[in-house]
This record gives C-alpha cells, structure tokens and sequence, in this order.
C-alpha cells in the first residue's frame, strides 16, 4: 500500500511590481493558511473529497500566520475539517518534499487514508525593501500549493522520497530573529533596529550547495523509485536562484521541456514552489495522469530533498 | 509491518532555579497565587547564549547514551519546540551541527504542547513503514526569552520553565509492544486562545517596532486560562479513552500516565475523572513547570528513574494544549 496525489491546487496572489520585479505578492492581512484555504478548495474539489474527509493536515512554511499555534490549525478552520491532527513541518526549502514524505508515510503505515499537504509562503510580509535588501528581497515571491493524497496501489502515486539536511551551514540562508536562543529577550529594538530579523543569505554558498546537491539528490530519487532518469516524464526543480535550477538540469541531461524552474516563474516561494507549480502544470495541460515527475528542492538549513510521483 | 519503540530518553534542565518567591522580583505575584492556581513550586531558567538546541542537544547526547547509540547511526532528527534558537532554519539543523552528523534529515514539528507526540507519531510511521531505523525526536524549549516577566504577563509567566527531552526511537518485532498507537487532533476554531501573534505574516510587515515594544506589545504569548483549562479537561481524558479503546484496553490495564505537564490542576482532575490513583499518573510540574514539547520526555525520564515503568507495563502519554491541539500514544514498554 502506498499513497497517491489525488487532488491539486494552488493559489498565486496578484502579480505586483516589488524591488523592481513582477511577483506574486498578498494582500495587507492575508496570512497563509488562507492562500492554502484557496488552493485547498480546487484539491479537494479535484479529488472530490470533502473537508470532513480529511484525516490529517501537513503544513509546510517558514512564514507561518502567528508565531504559534501553527498554519496547519488555522487552515484546518477555514476548511471546517473535523477534529484531525493538523502538522507543522518546518523544513524551509525543502519543507515541502519532508511534508509529502510525511503524509505519505501517515497512509502507507495505515494510520489516515486521506491527508492535505500544504506548501505556503507569504515572503512579502518579512523582506527588506530598502535598499540594504533589495537584493535579497527580489529573489522571493507568495504563494501556496496543497496536494490531497490518498491510498494508492500499482504504478501511480509517491514512488520514492529521499530527505537531507546539514546543518553546519545554517548561517548561508537564515533569518535570525526572533531568537529564543537570546537572553533575556528573544527580540529587542535594537534587533529590530539591526535589521537580522530579515533573510539573509550568502548567495555564493547557496550556489555551490545547489550545484553540488541538486544532481545528486534527484538521482537518488530516480534510482530509489527503481526509474530511469529517460523515463521520467518532467522535473520541477526548486532553488533560490533560477540560474542553478538550469545548469543543474543541463549537468543531468535534461532537456528545458522537461524542466519546471519555479524561482523563475514566481520567484522563489520556498516550502510552495513545488506544489504550485506542479498545480499549474497540471492544470495547463502540460503534465496529465499518469505522468512519472521528479520534484527535487535544495535551500535553507541546509536541507534538501526529491521525489519522484506518478499522477 | 514491524512496531516502534523507545530505545532511552535523556533530558535537560537548566541549573538556575527560579523560585514562585524569586519571580516577585519581575511581577506582583506570591507562592501562594502561583501554586494555588497551577501546582508550580519552582521553574528553570537558562542563561547566557542557551537555546532550545544547545539544550536539546544534551538531551540527545544521554538519549543516545541511554539507548547504547552513537550519534552516527541517527537515520532522523525531528525538533519539536515552538521556541527555535533562531526564526529560521529549524532548530533541528541547528542540533544536527552540534551533533555533527549532517546528511541526514532534520526538521522542525511545531505543534506546540502536543508537539512531542505529534514528532512520536511522525517517528513510529517512519520507523514501521522502513523508511529509517533510528529516530531521534528532541522536545525543547527556551521560554524564559519570550515570556513577559512584567505583571501584566504574570498569568502566562508564571507557567512556563525551560527545559529539554529526547528519545531515540528504532523497531520492535514483536506486535505486541513499543508504540501500540498514537491518535493526534487539533482545533483551529481556538487558535488564538493560546497564541503567540507576532512576527506574523498576517501584518505588513510582519514584525514592527510597535509589536516589540510598549504597552500594545504582541510579541509575548496570550492565554485565556479559563478556556483552555475547560477544554483541557474534556480533551485529555477523551484521547486516553480513545488509545485505550483502539488497543481494547481500559485504565485498569494502566500502569501509569504521563500527561503533559500542563498544569496540577487539569492533571488532577483528569485523573480523577479516569479514577486513576496518584500512583499511576506521573506529575512533575511542581519543579519545572510547563515546559511545552520538553514536558513528556522529561517526565518519561524521571520516571523511568523512579522505577514507576517496567518490561511489559502499559503506559499512556497525552498532551493538550495550543492550537488547540491534543495528542496520545499508548506504549507497551
């Protein structure tokens, strides 16, 4: 017994011109759980499954609506779920692949049948657009993606998924405030003043990681779902920089119409970027049932993570 | 499918010891109050550049010891806290540095008091399904950062301590035995009877000055107590009958309880409720506190200590608390 993505959906925010590019940008009070609520509504429509159907929520984000509790309760009571677990993961750019590999353990274990997986992100509400961060803050984008998995046996559904992380390099892609970690407060004005509750990110470190993990991992992926990378039909490929989803590609033999490069559609959106673009490619007719996909993402942590699904 | 279980547990708790008397320093209060409403005698308190890493790598460290592991056979760290040493990445790959044992993956469940379990739960599918052999699951928090001490905070203050569990989880063959079941629920309708709001990426931008600082500040949790101590004790007793009905077991099978160290009130009552005698419900809060996701570890430490757990016992953890959220596992041991 295995699992299998039987509703998609996602929800972009209006295109706006910020730190001189167009992205996905949410509206003043609109958290995340409420771009996942709207993206939810086309996953469950598609899956025809209603709200009290669902068994358990997974929420992947780095941008969740409060401090705490966390995105997966508030989504859960936009949806009118019954009482189920909701889960937040925290796994950054990878979040989303961890959050899949979750669920999809919840089901082959025999533990739920029915689990929503959400990827969202609202960056728009913790970057720097001054000038200090303008450079940083371009790279981002909002969005949220939700997958509905269900039981699954034979060909179709999660064929294989592999997680990593190394925390030695949590410094090259982190925002360090608020921090518990400081006594005897977690964030004064002075640290607000410094501006370390924004992202900062060496991006030359992020290059080399990218580089370097992104082949590896989706090869991993590919060889534990016992395919050959020519049989598998697409790649959705994330990463902070468009630039290294590309040669990533390119070291791999794969060809750009077999390549979804979600940073540079939408700018980066984090623990979303997969989920949304997978919904999109689904719902424009570029991906349809049956197709083998890898989804591999590389960020923050580090962590990172593939997976290779038949829809 | 095999079973999951408990390989050791370790823990950790800061050396300052932080009396109901010493908090009068910071906030109109007395022993008395303090007690009276929540069992607490004294708390714990870290100090210098301490995080929920730093203690929860202590934790792991004896876990580890416990369980005749070295870090290097870890296949999986799973963090829960709602304190992270740092916004972001997750405190699990902060561990995994100090730890040094990178490749492997780390994340976060921020699931609040009931975090510990949901983190048990996500472990034991991880474990039974063969996706990994052994799980480290680390519970940890640094509250004393993030409370208001003033005596407009006092409420919620006087509650929380600061502490760190860990248990190493890996397969049992027999059916029988290790984690029989664990059952997770949430309720997001009461979100915000339990909250910490700021930074939120509901506001633009989601941490202002304002939010930091004065009268008006949010960057502190908000409980209403009475709320939540009426929902804890309908939950509570509700998610232990439902683990031991999914086994075909009754409390009569019990041999102890170990909730989630809320608060003596709502754990006596919930004993009562079951008509559980004092020797089969473990209770610590009177020296540490409320220390979130860290609570059940640490408790399942001592009392394992205390010799109150053997081979062959049944014993029952739950957690209630933010979100809301409520948990259980029932674990032949």
């Amino acid at each position: 017994m295995g699992s299998r993505i039987i509703g998609l959906g996602h929800e972009l925010p209006a295109a706006l011109e910020r730190a001189g590019v167009i992205r996905p940008i949410a509206v003043e009070a609109v958290g995340v759980s409420t771009l996942a609520a709207r993206a939810s509504a086309g996953a469950l429509a598609q899956a025809q499954l209603a709200a009290d159907a669902v068994d358990f929520i997974v929420f992947a984000t780095m941008t969740p609506d409060v401090t705490f509790p966390g995105a997966a309760c508030y989504l859960q009571d936009q949806l009118g779920c019954r009482t189920v677990g909701a889960l937040d993961v925290r796994a950054q750019c990878a979040g989303f692949i961890y959050g899949l590999t979750v669920a999809d353990r919840f089901i082959r274990a025999g533990v739920y049948h029915h689990v929503l997986v959400a990827g969202g992100e609202v960056h728009s509400a913790g970057l720097d657009y001054s000038e200090k961060g303008v450079h940083i803050a371009r790279l981002f984008g909002d969005g949220a993606g939700v997958v509905v998995l269900g039981p699954a046996d034979g060909e179709r559904g999660v064929r294989s998924a592999v997680l990593h992380a190394d925390g030695q390099h949590h410094r090259s892609f982190w925002c360090e405030y608020p921090a518990s970690r400081q006594h005897p407060t977690r964030m004064t004005l002075a640290d607000f003043l410094s501006g370390r509750h924004f992202p900062a990110i060496d991006l030359d470190a992020m290059r080399r990681f990218g580089a370097e993990t992104l082949p590896a991992v989706i090869t991993e992926a590919v060889h534990a779902a016992a395919v050959s990378m020519d049989r598998v039909d697409h790649f959705i490929i994330g990463h902070v920089l468009p630039d290294v989803v590309d040669s990533a590609a390119r070291q791999l033999g794969i060809a750009s119409a077999r390549l979804t490069n979600p940073s540079a559609r939408y700018g980066h959106l984090t623990a979303a970027a997969l989920p949304v673009a997978l919904s999109e490619d689904v719902a424009s007719g570029a991906l349809a049932a049956g197709a083998t996909v890898c989804l591999a993402a590389a960020g923050a942590g580090f962590a990172w993570g593939a997976a290779v699904v038949t829809l | 499918m095999r079973n999951s279980r408990i390989l050791g547990v370790g823990h950790h708790l800061p050396d300052r010891v932080v009396t109901n008397a010493d908090l009068q320093e910071y906030m109109d209060t007395s022993d008395e109050w303090v007690q009276q409403r929540t069992g607490i005698r004294e708390r714990r308190y870290s100090d210098g550049w301490t995080g929920a890493a730093d203690m929860g790598a202590i934790a792991a460290h004896e876990a580890m010891d416990r369980a005749g592991l070295p870090a290097r056979d870890l296949d999986c760290i799973i963090f829960a806290t709602l304190s992270p040493d740092v916004d972001m990445p997750s405190s699990a790959c902060l561990l995994q540095d100090r730890l040094g044992i990178g490749g492997i993956p780390a994340f976060d469940v921020r699931n609040q008091c009931s975090g510990f379990l949901y983190s048990l739960a996500v472990a034991d599918t991880f474990v039974k399904t063969g996706l990994y052999d052994r799980v480290l699951i680390v519970g940890s928090e640094v509250h004393s950062t993030g409370i208001d001490l003033s005596t407009r905070g006092r409420e919620v203050a006087v509650i929380f301590g600061d502490g760190a569990g860990a248990v190493v989880v890996g397969p049992e063959a027999d059916p029988r035995r290790g984690v029989l079941s664990t059952h997770l629920h949430a309720e997001g309708k009461f979100a915000e009877k339990l909250w910490l709001e700021c930074a939120t990426s509901r506001a633009r931008p989601r941490l202002t000055e304002d939010m930091i600082i004065g009268d008006e500040a949010r960057i502190f949790p908000k409980m209403e107590g009475r709320y939540v101590f009426r929902h804890a004790v309908t939950r509570f007793p509700e998610v232990i009958r439902e683990a031991l009905d999914a086994n075909g077991c009754t409390t009569a099978d019990l041999a102890l309880l170990i909730p989630h160290q809320a608060n003596l009130r709502i754990s006596q009552m919930v004993a009562a409720g079951l008509e559980l005698p004092d020797e089969k419900v473990f209770n610590n809060i009177q020296r540490y506190g409320n220390t979130t996701a860290g609570s059940i570890p640490i408790a399942l430490y001592e009392a394992l200590g205390e010799g109150r757990i053997r081979d062959g016992d049944l014993v029952c953890l739950a957690a209630f608390g933010a979100g809301f959220t409520w948990a259980s596992a029932l674990l032949r041991w």
